[in-house]
């Protein structure tokens, strides 16, 4: 009787052993005849989740074809991507942003030049990595000054003292004029972008930065840029008390006149229902700049380290994604981008994606010079001294910008 | 006889220190390493050795330094209120009171709320209820967004660990508390003892291995922090709650340094061996041998 | 008469401190049921409306049931093994005291230290290795996940294992060696069930990380169909936007099943001392 139990326990941890060590599921990369293979797609973007495993499904209904759509939780994606290349586990298709991420990744890149699609590619829009184009982009995006057309005339925020003005006349009414919200990119990477955009050629400016040449308190665009942080420190609510739920909920209620946004604000405004205003997108009037900044969303990549059936059934998919009417209609319709292709047409886009729509057609944008900052600096480095300039009062604008040369130096080294 | 004590021993230690060598050890060993590497952490992307180069540079790493100092200061901290609290709370809730058991779940639930929510719910707590309390008692020295402060925010940190860790560490002291023998107690209360001396006397010396357990599970949880202060500072304001384990991942993740992050982990986990290890075998000493 | 007064307050007393104790799952609660603009307006207020709306979609999203039959096999699976082999371990390394045990101890105890963020890119590179040479597929299985956090709770199940042992005599296994129990016996049969109240504890304490763990699996698992609870409420963080409402529904779901797992062990417990009282 104990001689028996004995080996039962016995037996049942070796089972148990066996099991987790040997218990195999290897389904992997089966591919049946006449399909395609089974590809799995991963990206960064949480909002079009859904809409893409809907997607998908659908693609296998119309072509028989297999998609695994992954999923990440949005400021985890990077590092998932990284962990599960490492693994040799990557994915099919994967996005990446433009800049330092892209240059990171792209050992990984697999060639699309020759794709049919990337004829169709907005100009300058495609991703391009010595000479080849790797990625196509989501779609594009722009920020700027999202307004309440009831409470501001754009016609009066044309420059530093007419957006002062502004200020404060909106604090003399009890209101506040205009915010930023705690959140890194939205607190600084966002407008800092437009000094940066304004110079003669941002990546130069970027680089020589990097090695020291200039500094940015040494230039213009960002002195003026300082007098516009001192303004709203001054007169607006403080943008450390601010998330970004609560900055959307106060403009959604008329309670903010302007918010510095992009047009994917949109989808948080939505959630507030019917406004009883409209509101547009203008530019951040810094030196009288009078266009919005545009970039790309992020980029479609195939990994270029996958199986050759898998790149295969990789290329076949982004092939149906941007040439067939299901596909195109999704990009606009259901994942709700401002379409970076000539062949995708753009209609029923609301009022923030319209404003970056027709800029990107009539060609007044400013671009976002922030993707070529260095690695990871807007959450690391620029967004703490920001959190300092608006928490210390008796800090000046001008020793803010010596406290972001200081910190870009230490972040390059 | 001795071949066959080997064999058991083998057979009874074999197989879990097997599974933990390889998801554990190496990957440890691989990663010291790579502390003697310059890379940015993709495989594809060259590996340069440096010999002791990233060791020599996070000396002269300012904010890393700085956040040693800040999350010595945590872990004391916390390990006070964690430890004071969760002993506390398992006293009470074994002290036969009719609410008890209630108390007892009550007090463990904030225990299965992990990670980044945690801190989200949290912030609400420190910006709107602080805000709302404030105002209307008139208590605003007090009752003010705690994270935008530099001092108060790394308090709220320890206030929110504490919340999360008392119900963890009593689930613990209660165990050591029910194990001890009743006979032992009454004796005591025969002998005269009053309740503070059975406390003192009694229930803590044989609470040894409970507080031995419960110092070291909060000084590493302490020093280990991560998911909290992501959520709830995110290190600010002004990097002053940034802690050993954030300014690490943002050195491998952040400005993509591999080699550097692990050399800076690497010396973390020698300074908390070190500390931990001492506590254990001093807390160790002390322990009641039944 | 004033002694049971006391008692009545202290009884009421600890009650009112527990629920004051909860208030951050009160802010949780009240915001499962509340649209953006209702959370906006205040976060803190009771819900206008008690509609189930945002438990139904947040289970839709996650494909609850699924997700929670993986994270039930994978928890369950993981907190067996873990109590089986640390329980021996952690015994053999009390009752043979030499060097080779203590060395295995400190290096069990030492590495819960080891932030996990710094060893999770070497952990993939192990098990891709495992993988592709032994064809032993630990990635994007449940096994290998359950395989991975069987090593990662290995060290703090030992070091509580540890702990509790030295407090059960040793006359008892000595007179069942001289019966003639081999030590597996010795261990099943007269250790293993004076450890239950540790057990348990182990058990609660395992469960509960591994119920809520994020990080691991989410490098581990990749396929919409193993993800487990805390993996499949993704949808509802983004980068910058939380559906506030879905989370806090999801997270609310996720955490029940331990609710009631606890209140059960709990009643193990204190049975558990009960039957130990009388042996």
């Amino acid at each position: 009787m104990v001689k028996g139990k004995k080996l039962l326990v016995l037996l049942a941890v070796v089972a148990i052993i066996a099991l987790v060590a040997a218990c195999s599921g290897g389904n992997k990369g089966t591919a049946n005849e006449g399909k395609l293979a089974k590809i799995s797609i991963f990206q960064s973007k949480v909002e079009i989740a859904e809409q893409l495993e809907a997607l998908a499904q659908q693609y296998t209904k119309e072509t028989g074809n297999e998609v695994e759509v992954w999923g990440s939780v949005g400021d985890a994606y990077i590092t998932q991507l990284q962990a599960k290349l490492t693994a040799n586990q990557g994915p099919s298709i994967f996005s990446i942003g433009y800049g330092s991420e892209a240059e990171t990744f792209k050992s990984y890149y697999y060639d699309l030049s020759n794709e049919p699609y990337v004829k169709d590619i907005a100009p300058n829009m495609a991703l391009e990595i010595d000479g080849k184009v790797v990625g196509v982009p989501y779609g594009v995006e722009g920020f700027g000054l999202v307004y309440n057309k009831n409470l501001v005339n754009p016609a009066d925020v044309r420059d530093l003292d007419s957006f002062t003005a502004l200020l404060k006349s909106f604090k003399d009414q009890g209101k506040n004029g205009f915010s930023l919200s705690q959140e890194a990119y939205f607190l600084i990477g966002h407008i800092l972008n437009t000094p940066f955009a304004l110079q003669p050629d941002p990546q130069d400016f970027i680089e020589q930065l990097n090695s020291g040449k200039v500094k940015m308190a040494e230039t213009k665009e960002f002195q003026e840029f300082a007098r516009f942080l001192e303004a709203i420190r001054e007169y607006a609510v403080n943008p450390m008390e601010i998330t970004y739920d609560k900055q959307m909920g106060d403009f959604a209620t008329g309670k903010t006149a302007i918010v510095h946004q992009g047009n994917w604000s949109y989808g948080m405004l939505a959630d507030f229902g019917e406004l009883d205003f409209e509101y547009g997108m203008m530019p951040f009037p810094l030196m009288g700049n009078d266009k919005i900044a545009v970039g790309q969303a992020s980029n479609w990549v195939i990994n270029g380290k996958a199986k050759p059936e898998e790149i295969e059934a990789a290329r076949a998919f982004l092939n149906w994604l941007f040439t067939s009417e299901t596909g195109k209609n999704a990009i606009v319709n259901e994942f709700k981008f401002v379409p970076a292709m000539t062949t995708i047409k753009a209609d029923n886009l609301d009022p923030l994606s319209q404003a970056v729509y027709d800029a990107t057609q009539s060609g007044d944008t400013i671009p976002w010079a922030m993707n070529f900052f260095p690695q990871g600096i807007i959450v690391n480095d620029l967004a703490p001294a920001a959190q300092e300039f608006f928490l210390n009062p008796g800090m000046t604008g001008e020793q803010f910008l010596k406290k972001l040369d200081e910190v870009w130096a230490n972040a390059v080294k | 006889m001795r071949m066959k004590n080997i064999a058991w021993y083998a057979l009874f230690t074999f197989p879990l220190l097997f599974i933990f060598t390889t998801v554990v050890i190496i990957p440890f060993v691989i990663g010291i390493a790579y502390s003697f590497i310059e890379w940015d952490g993709i495989p594809a992307n060259p590996k340069v050795f440096v010999g002791f180069e990233n060791y020599v540079a996070l000396f002269s790493d300012q904010r890393f330094l700085a956040s040693a100092g800040i999350t010595a200061l945590f872990t004391l901290l916390s390990l006070i209120a964690v430890n004071v609290l969760g002993l506390l709370f398992s006293l009470m809730v074994t002290s036969g009171l009719k609410t008890s058991n209630a108390a007892r779940t009550m007090l463990f639930m904030p225990n299965l709320i992990g990670g980044l929510i945690l801190g989200y719910i949290w912030q609400f707590i420190f910006t709107d209820a602080f805000k709302m309390i404030g105002e209307t008692t008139g208590w605003s020295g007090f009752f003010f967004n705690w994270l935008l402060d530099p001092q108060y925010a790394l308090i709220a940190l320890v206030v929110v660990f504490t919340w999360q860790m008392a119900g963890y560490t009593m689930v613990i002291y209660i165990a050591g508390i029910q194990g001890i023998p009743d006979d032992v107690l009454e004796a005591a209360w025969v002998d005269g003892a009053n309740a503070w001396q059975r406390l003192t006397r009694i229930k803590f010396p044989l609470l040894m291995p409970s507080f031995t357990i419960c110092l070291f599970l909060s000084l590493s949880g302490a020093f280990k922090i991560y998911d909290v202060n992501l959520s709830l500072t995110n290190g600010g304001p002004v990097n002053k709650t940034e802690m050993f384990a954030m300014n690490i991942f943002n050195e491998i993740f952040g400005y993509g340094n591999y080699g550097l992050g692990q050399a800076k982990a690497i010396v973390f986990f020698l300074i908390v061996a070190l500390i931990t290890l001492t506590q254990v075998i001093l807390t160790k000493r002390r322990e009641v041998q039944m | 008469m004033s002694k049971v007064w006391s008692r009545r307050i202290l009884e009421v007393l600890l009650v009112v401190f527990a629920a004051a104790y909860l208030s951050p799952i009160y802010v949780m609660l009240v915001n499962s049921f509340k649209t953006r603009l209702e959370m906006y307006e205040n976060a803190l207020a009771l819900p206008s409306r008690l509609t189930f709306e945002f438990y139904a979609e947040a289970m839709k999203k996650m494909s609850f049931l699924t997700a929670f039959g993986n994270s039930l096999y994978v928890t369950l699976t993981s907190v067996v093994i873990v109590v089986i082999l640390a329980s021996m371990t952690a015994w053999m390394l009390v009752r043979t005291d030499n060097w080779v045990s203590r060395v295995i101890f400190l290096t069990f105890v030492s590495t819960m230290l080891i932030p996990f963020q710094t060893i999770m890119m070497p952990l993939m590179q192990v098990m891709d290795w495992i993988r592709s040479t032994l064809q032993i597929p630990m990635l994007n299985t449940h096994e290998g996940l359950i395989y991975m956090n069987v090593g990662f709770h290995a060290g703090m199940a030992v070091f509580l294992y540890h702990g509790f042992i030295k407090s059960v005599p040793i006359a008892l296994e000595e007179a069942a060696t001289l019966d003639g129990c081999s030590k597996f016996g010795v261990f099943w049969r007269i250790v293993f069930p004076m450890l239950r109240t540790i057990t348990v504890t182990v058990a609660i304490l395992d469960i509960i990380s591994m119920w809520n763990d994020y990080l691991l699996p989410s490098l581990v698992l990749s396929d919409k169909g193993l993800r487990t609870i805390p993996l499949s409420t993704f949808y509802f963080f983004g980068e910058f936007t939380i559906a506030w409402n879905l989370a806090m529904a999801g997270l609310t779901l996720a955490i029940i099943p331990v609710v009631i797992f606890y209140l059960f062990a709990q009643k193990n417990i204190i049975k558990g001392i009960a039957a130990g009282a009388v042996k």
